[in-house]
This record gives structure tokens, C-alpha cells and sequence, in this order.
């Protein structure tokens, strides 16, 4: 394979090694060592495309696993370098040039190939982790079942049931949109989807789900499976143009980064890339859709049940889609007391599977938010990324800070049905 | 690099002080003068003063070369590595040892990163006045290295003038001590001469640094521009009036352009042909004393527009602008050659249009950002490091303005340093004789020349010098 094809060689061009991006690397701000900064990862990058270093070498792959592809580095880098799509690519290119080894092959082929295209595997896989969790089965499996014993205990069956594939307005009706349910939201936090229903219908939208859509592919680009992406991107698309073409509204930040991102994936498809346009301009994430669309303020008497709130900032809502005043400013509408977290734009170490993949890099670079959390005394943090949520909430047991995780969209439902019994 | 010998290394200073693997190496051959390169045989990350002089004893011992590093940010190639080289990198040396805010001093370790300082000491209502563009990502130790500027040094001067202490690591593994509980320097200043020694008398691990009182008001105003001769006239008028603004940049259009193209675009008006960027603190009073007659002179210097701050988050913006300009410029090509002269304040515009000459002959881009305050230019040249053709001319241009600079009273840096870039330039201002007297100054920290050699001297005055020493 020749060099050029495994990396992004044009958009490697655009760094010019000027640094700023170093200090919001987690890796860096974990290690201090060039090669694990964006900077770094992009004169390696660059030295792969000019043939200085060969594509199949382990430290060099053993970078771009390590990374995170939280895209920090994006919201500073003055030269509008791409690291997001660099990543991704450069992830793909390893895939092709160095086949990893026979385990972990069967499991991306699982992951990637079985369990998040088809709802039965994915609910009957989210059943088993349950019943490894509950029964103490996980504790047996030793390394294997560690990330089982660590994350949330799976929601019971009733909780994982599907969303209604269309939920009348509450009240007036004021238009219809269609939500992404998505794949890990469903199984594991299935009350931030009925509460998102709850607040889009309650604003007077009616609100349909795609019946038989599973999984929009954003794990599969983040993770170097560029032709599953594709896949599921087209597959996607035609789910949402079956519901109309009204706004997508989605509560999964890396979604909804990866959704709003269609057109560059499928941009060598001139067919496809014109629909991708079209189907990107309808992706909201939720607080962007709610907080333009709230009608007036919900002051609801929140301050009791919740104590004071703490946004953390999910890296591909902030640094992905831009996305920071409105969840903010939604949160404050509700009434609830609220606190700004240092440095709530920087990473927890969730990053899609890397929690799964990298468990100990993952619990290094969550220690710094739990102090944040700490210093900053909140009794509630709120995220909107089902990732973050599962990262926080081990993460905080662990750790022992007694604090509640709530997705945005609960808060406001939660305000939603006191302001209006 | 021999394996035992890297194991020994590893016994010091850990596995994650160590790197060693040629592919990790690799991202350490250039610091931001992407032009020079050199792998490194090796890259040493300790985490303390301790490790970092056990690390250097065996250093000492294999008589290997020694190259310091900091954030890399450096644009004189103080940090490219030298043949064989171990290069010793302080970005895991990031504590804020201790910020006394009623004796007015920080104590830090050399990696903390400038900006961090900064956010450390504001919560005391103090702040760290020397402010390097690169201040988000450059480390104070190699501040002290480079004796690093910034726009704020107008008013309160270079690094050098912040230092009070430092704790060194010298060549041969050896620790120095030279923190004081006095600013004033007892016997030998040896930290005064030590600051801007680009690496070559010794490591600085710990470092104690003035802080300055956050002033009672700042202000910052805009004032917009036709033609870029115009802003430089109106410094040189406000630096003829004895007017003494915190800061005093300007920015030409392409620089303007790059900026607001950029994830830190401020705002700044993209028809203009320059900005100058003017910002005063102190008390009220001060501030307005300083401000209105600068008013009036941009005014009469034909500024088409005069901008104010309103708030704090607006003057950030306008100088987050101004401090990604360099970074920026990656929108224009993929690589960047940021020159760094002084010149009289009385001749900014004749010498930044010499500079725009001499790039238009060598047909090259060039930008203008400057601290036009302290005249120290920044003629920015955008080029393609793969274009061999542009890369000479490039270097042309670069030594033609410096000539250019130097033949009309000017300076060769004002604050990137010398380096690689600008050593051989060294004999334009200093004579063999001045340059043999640094160098002795140099031989009694570094006997050896092992501490970043082939740097600053120009080649000629050490090769003489090599000659003609150790008769013993």
C-alpha cells in the first residue's frame, strides 16, 4: 500500500508546528511526550506520507491507538487543522496495513460487524453484560470481564424497550421531528431517550424515531472502519428520509458530530454526498434544538432534587459541532443553581470504546475531572454524550464523589413536568 | 544509543521518562524551526531536579551532548537537536511549586507552561508579565533560555528582568542553587547570565519569577489602518511623545486575514491594510493620560477607525488573535519562517518597507505582525520546506533583512534568540574578540562544550577557540 493512501498527506501540510495545541492534549497533559501530542501524531503522520517512517511501525500505530480523538486540539489550533478527520483516517490506513491479531480481530469483527448493525444481537449482548454483572459471572472472567465490573450495571429489559415510532405533541402542535435512538443510548440509558421524547413533545413536537435505524456508525469512523461507516451512513440517511424532512434531533453529542460530518465521509460518492448535505443540515443536538425552541423559561423548583448543577462539556458536542452556549444556557432556564466546571471542555477519558480498549489510560485522564468536579462542589453533573455519562458514573463511584450524572435533556423534562402538572 | 545504556536511563528516570524507539524520536528532530532537523539519540523527560542531575552525571560520564528543550515552540532552533545528541525535556516538569503572593514571587518547575503561571498567580490578583505569542504552549524554563518577549514586555521588559532564582543542573550532573530569598543578586549575578544562554551554560530545573500586581484598569483599543506606513508612523510618533502603553502591535493584512480565517478571528477588520493594537493599565488616570494622546495621534497618522474594548472576554479575543497570528499563517502555506529583528523606533517604516522589498525581489510571502512598540519586527515568510528553489530564497530574503536591519542600528533577535538560525550573523555585530570573550564565559559553565554545542557562537570563533584551548 503505498504510503499516501494510509494518511491524510494534504491535511498533514497544514500544521505548522507552532505548539499551542499541546497543552489541551489529554495524552500530552498525561505523558509531556511530543509523539503522543497532535503535533507529533501529525509529523508522524506526515513522515509515514513522505516515506520517512514506515506505516506498519509499532510505536507509531501504538500513537494513533493511544490517542483519543477527543479533538481539543481543533478548537486551538490557529491553522484550522482537521486532526478529527486526520485520525480517523489514519486509523482506517492502519487497519488495512497491519492486521491485528486473531482475538482482537473477532472482536471488532462482532463489535463492529454484528452487534451494532441488527437491535436483536445488540439488546441480546446488552441482556448478557447484564446478567454478568447482576449474577457476579463477570467477576469470573478475570481481565476479560473487567470493563463489565467497572461500568454501570446494564438497565433491566423494560428499561431498554424501544421508543414509540411517533409521540403526539403535547398541547399545540408546533411541528414534527424525528430522533435518533441510537445504539448505546437505547441499551444503557434509555431514560435520557424517553426524557428527550418527553421535552421535544411537551415544546409541541410531534416526535418520530426510524423504526428498524440501529446505529449511525460514528464508533465505526472513530475506530478506523471507514467502509462500515459508509454503510452505515448511507443506511442512516435513507432511515431519516423516510421520516420526512423536518429536523433530526440527537442526544449523543458523538453522534451527532459524526452525523453533521456525513457529507466529508461520503464525499467521494457524488451521489450520496449531495443527500449527506441535505441530511446533515437537519442534524441538531438536542440542547441546540431546545434551547432555540423553548418556549419561555421553566423555573421549576429544581434546586431541592438536584442541588447545584455542573455541565462538563462532551468533547464532540463542544470541540465537534460548537455546541457550548446552549446547554448552559437551557440549564439556567430551568431555574436550577448552576456552577461552571474547570476545565470542562477537556476530555474524561470516555472517547467512544477507548474506556473499554485503554481502561487505565482512561481512568489517568478521568482523575483530573473528578477533582474538577471536587473543587468546584457540585451535586449534579450533567452531560449530554450517553460515553460521558457511563465514564462519570464509574468513574465517580470509584473515585467515591457523591454526585448525580444526568443528561441535559433530564434536567429540563424534569423541569418541564413542575412547570406544567 | 547503546541498550545498557538506556537501561541505566531507565533506572533513573522510569519508563515514561525514557524515549528511545526511533518512530517516537522521530517527532522530537525540530522545535518550531521546522527548517533544521536532527533525531536526537535519545529523549530524557524527568520529573524532578533530582532525576534530572543523575540523568546528566551519566551524560557527563559518556561525554554525550546535551540539548535542552522546553515546549519546543523555540523558532531559532535553540532546541534542534544535535548529532547523537540526548535531549533533555522538561514537559513533565509541570508543578507550580509555590505562588507567595505577599512576597510577590512564584517558584515553578522549568516545564510549566507560561499561560499556567499566569492562571496560578491571577487567582492572587498578581500575574507574570513576560508574555511569548507562544504563551499557551511555551514553558517558562524555556523563557529563560531564549530570554523570551512578548507584546506586554514593552512596558515590563524580558524575561530577564522577571528571574529572581534558579536552580540549575550543570554539565557534569551537579546542582546549583542560586534561588535567594532577595531580588538582589549577591555576589556574581550568575542568574542574570544565565538568562538567554540558549541552553548552553547549564539546565535550569527550577525557576523563581517575579509576579506583578493584575493593574487596577487595562484598556485596549483597535485602531484601524489604509496603509501599513501609516500605523508604523504612528508608534514612532508615540514613542517620540514619551507615551508608555502596557503593549504596542501591529498587524499587516495578510496577517489579518490568516487571523480571522482562524478559530481566534477578533474581529479585526479584514479590508484594512494594518491594525494596531494598543493596550495601557494602571489607575484610571493613567490609563486615559496614556490613551487620549495616542487617540489623536492615530488620528492625525490617519487611522480610519479607533476600537475600545469593552470587556474582558473582547480584549481576549483581540489578543488571542493577535498571539495565533504565527499559527494562523498555516493557512497560507505549510511552513512558516518567522524572522525576528530590532530596528530604531525612529525608522519602523522605512525598514518594514525594506523588508517588503527585499521579499517582493525574492518573490516570497511575507506577512508583518510586530511588537512595533519595542521595534522588534516579525517579517513572517510563508513557504513549502519541499520547495527546495523556495526554500533558498527564503533564506535569502531572511539574510538580507537582517543585513538590511543591522546596517541601519538595528538588532539581530529580539527575543527568539540565535540558535541555529542566526549564529553565523553573531560576528555582524560582535568582533572576534567579543565573541571569544562569551565563549570563555561559556567554557567555565560547560568545559566541555557539551551543553547544546554548535549553537549561537558562530562556527568560525569556535573552531579557533577549540584550537587553541586545553594546552594543559
Amino acid at each position: 500500500m503505498r504510503p499516501l493512501e494510509v494518511v491524510d498527506y494534504a491535511k498533514s501540510l497544514d500544521c505548522i508546528h507552532c505548539g499551542l495545541c499541546l497543552r489541551t492534549c489529554p495524552t500530552y497533559q498525561l505523558t509531556g511526550a511530543e509523539p503522543s501530542s497532535p503535533r507529533g501524531r501529525i509529523y508522524l503522520m506526515r513522515a509515514v506520507a513522505e516515506g520517512q517512517l514506515a506505516a506498519t511501525d509499532p510505536q507509531y500505530l501504538q500513537e494513533l491507538d493511544f490517542c483519543l480523538a477527543c479533538r481539543h486540539c481543533e478548537s486551538v489550533c490557529p491553522a484550522g487543522v482537521r486532526f478529527g478527520e486526520m485520525i480517523e483516517t489514519a486509523r482506517a490506513g492502519r487497519e488495512r496495513t497491519q492486521p491485528r491479531g486473531f482475538l482482537a480481530r473477532t472482536a471488532r469483527r462482532i463489535g463492529f460487524g454484528t452487534l451494532l448493525r441488527s437491535r436483536v444481537w445488540l439488546s441480546l449482548a446488552a441482556s448478557a453484560m447484564r446478567f454478568a454483572q447482576v449474577s457476579g459471572a463477570a467477576r469470573l472472567l478475570g481481565r476479560l470481564g473487567r470493563p463489565l465490573v467497572e461500568m454501570p450495571t446494564v438497565p433491566a429489559k423494560a428499561e431498554r424497550a424501544p421508543l414509540p415510532s411517533s409521540t403526539p405533541a403535547v398541547g399545540t402542535r408546533r411541528g414534527e421531528v424525528a430522533m435518533l435512538e441510537g445504539c448505546a443510548m437505547r441499551e444503557l440509558y434509555g431514560r435520557v431517550n424517553r426524557a428527550t421524547v418527553e421535552v421535544l413533545t411537551r415544546i409541541g413536537f410531534e416526535t418520530k424515531v426510524p423504526s428498524g435505524h440501529v446505529c449511525c456508525g460514528a464508533l465505526h469512523a472513530h475506530n478506523g472502519e471507514l467502509a462500515g461507516a459508509r454503510e452505515l451512513a448511507r443506511s442512516t440517511i435513507e432511515h431519516f428520509e423516510r421520516c420526512g424532512a423536518g429536523p433530526i434531533v440527537v442526544n449523543s453529542a458523538g453522534c451527532g458530530a459524526h452525523m453533521k460530518a456525513y457529507a466529508h465521509l461520503l464525499r467521494d460518492d457524488a451521489a450520496w454526498r449531495e443527500r449527506a448535505d441535505r441530511f446533515s443540515a437537519r442534524v441538531n443536538d438536542f440542547s441546540e434544538f431546545v434551547a432555540a425552541e423553548l418556549p419561555m423559561d421553566v423555573q421549576g423548583a429544581l434546586g431541592r432534587e438536584l442541588g447545584t448543577l455542573a455541565y462538563d462539556d462532551p468533547c464532540h458536542l463542544c470541540h465537534g459541532q460548537q455546541v457550548r452556549s446552549q446547554p448552559r444556557s437551557l440549564l439556567d432556564r430551568t431555574g436550577a443553581a448552576r456552577v461552571e466546571l474547570p476545565d470542562s471542555e477537556s476530555c474524561c477519558g470516555s472517547a467512544g470504546i477507548y474506556s473499554m480498549l485503554r481502561p487505565d489510560d482512561s481512568k489517568a485522564i478521568f482523575e483530573k475531572k473528578a477533582a474538577a468536579l471536587r473543587s468546584c462542589g457540585a451535586d449534579t453533573l450533567v452531560t449530554a454524550n450517553p460515553g460521558c455519562h457511563m465514564q462519570w458514573e464509574a468513574g465517580l463511584a470509584r473515585e467515591g464523589v457523591k454526585a448525580r450524572v444526568l443528561h441535559v435533556a433530564e434536567v429540563v423534562a424534569a423541569a418541564l413536568r413542575q412547570a406544567r402538572p | 544509543m547503546r541498550r545498557e545504556l538506556i537501561d541505566e536511563l531507565l533506572a533513573v528516570l522510569g519508563p515514561a521518562g525514557v524515549i528511545h524507539e526511533p518512530a517516537r524520536l522521530l517527532a522530537y528532530e525540530c522545535d518550531g524551526l521546522a527548517l533544521l532537523r536532527q533525531r536526537p539519540a535519545v529523549v530524557l523527560l524527568p520529573r524532578s531536579t533530582e532525576e534530572c542531575a543523575r540523568a546528566m552525571r551519566i551524560l557527563h560520564r559518556e561525554r554525550l551532548p546535551v540539548v535542552g528543550r522546553g515546549a519546543g515552540t523555540g523558532l531559532s532552533g535553540g532546541a534542534t537537536p544535535v548529532e547523537g545528541c540526548a535531549l533533555v525535556g522538561f514537559a513533565r516538569m509541570r508543578d507550580v511549586l509555590e505562588v507567595n503572593a505577599a512576597e510577590r514571587y512564584a517558584r515553578v518547575q522549568a516545564g510549566v507552561v507560561n499561560i499556567d503561571l499566569t492562571l496560578a498567580a491571577e487567582k492572587h490578583g498578581l500575574f507574570y508579565a513576560p508574555d511569548p505569542s507562544s504563551q499557551a504552549a511555551c514553558t517558562i524554563g524555556g523563557n529563560v533560555g531564549e530570554n523570551s518577549g512578548g507584546p506586554h514586555c514593552f512596558k515590563h521588559g524580558a524575561t530577564t528582568r522577571h528571574i529572581l532564582g534558579l536552580v540549575i543542573v550543570r554539565d557534569d550532573g551537579s546542582i546549583l542553587d542560586l534561588s535567594l530569598p532577595s531580588a538582589d543578586p549577591l555576589g556574581y549575578d550568575l542568574v542574570g547570565l544565565f538568562v538567554g544562554s540558549e541552553g548552553m551554560f547549564g539546565l535550569a530545573t527550577e525557576i523563581t519569577v517575579r509576579l506583578v500586581p493584575v493593574p487596577q484598569v487595562t484598556e485596549t483599543l483597535l485602531a484601524i489602518f489604509t496603509d501599513l506606513d501609516s500605523a508604523c508612523d504612528a508608534v514612532s510618533d508615540a514613542i517620540a511623545a514619551r507615551l508608555e502603553p502596557s503593549a504596542l502591535e501591529i498587524l499587516d493584512r495578510l496577517t489579518i486575514q490568516a487571523v480571522e480565517a482562524s478559530v481566534f478571528a477578533a474581529g479585526y477588520p479584514k479590508q484594512a491594510d494594518a491594525v494596531l493594537l494598543v493596550e495601557a493599565e494602571g489607575s484610571e488616570v493613567e490609563v486615559e493620560a496614556t490613551l487620549a494622546p495616542l487617540r489623536a495621534i492615530a488620528h492625525k497618522r490617519g487611522a480610519i477607525d479607533i476600537r475600545r474594548a469593552r470587556s474582558a472576554a473582547e480584549r481576549k479575543q483581540l489578543w488571542a488573535g493577535r498571539k495565533g497570528a504565527f499559527g494562523a499563517m498555516g493557512r497560507i502555506a505549510p511552513d512558516l519562517y518567522v524572522a525576528d529583528v530590532v530596528v530604531p523606533r525612529t525608522k519602523l517604516r522605512e525598514l518594514v518597507a525594506a523588508a517588503t522589498r527585499i521579499a517582493n525581489d525574492k518573490q516570497v510571502k511575507l506577512a508583518n505582525v510586530f511588537h512595533a512598540g519595542d521595534g522588534n519586527l516579525h517579517p513572517n515568510i510563508s513557504y513549502d520546506r519541499r520547495d527546495a528553489d523556495e526554500v533558498r530564497r527564503v533564506l535569502e530574503a531572511s539574510d538580507e533583512i537582517v543585513r538590511c536591519v543591522v546596517a541601519a542600528g538595528g538588532s539581530l533577535s529580539g527575543e527568539h534568540g540565535i540558535g541555529l538560525e542566526k549564529q553565523e550573523f553573531m560576528s555582524l555585530v560582535f568582533s572576534d574578540g567579543d565573541l571569544r570573550a562569551m565563549c570563555d564565559v561559556r567554557r567555565a559553565w560547560d568545559p566541555d562544550g557539551r551543553l547544546n554545542p554548535g549553537k549561537l557562537i558562530p562556527v568560525h570563533v569556535c573552531r579557533e577557540m577549540r584550537g587553541t584551548e586545553r594546552p594543559r
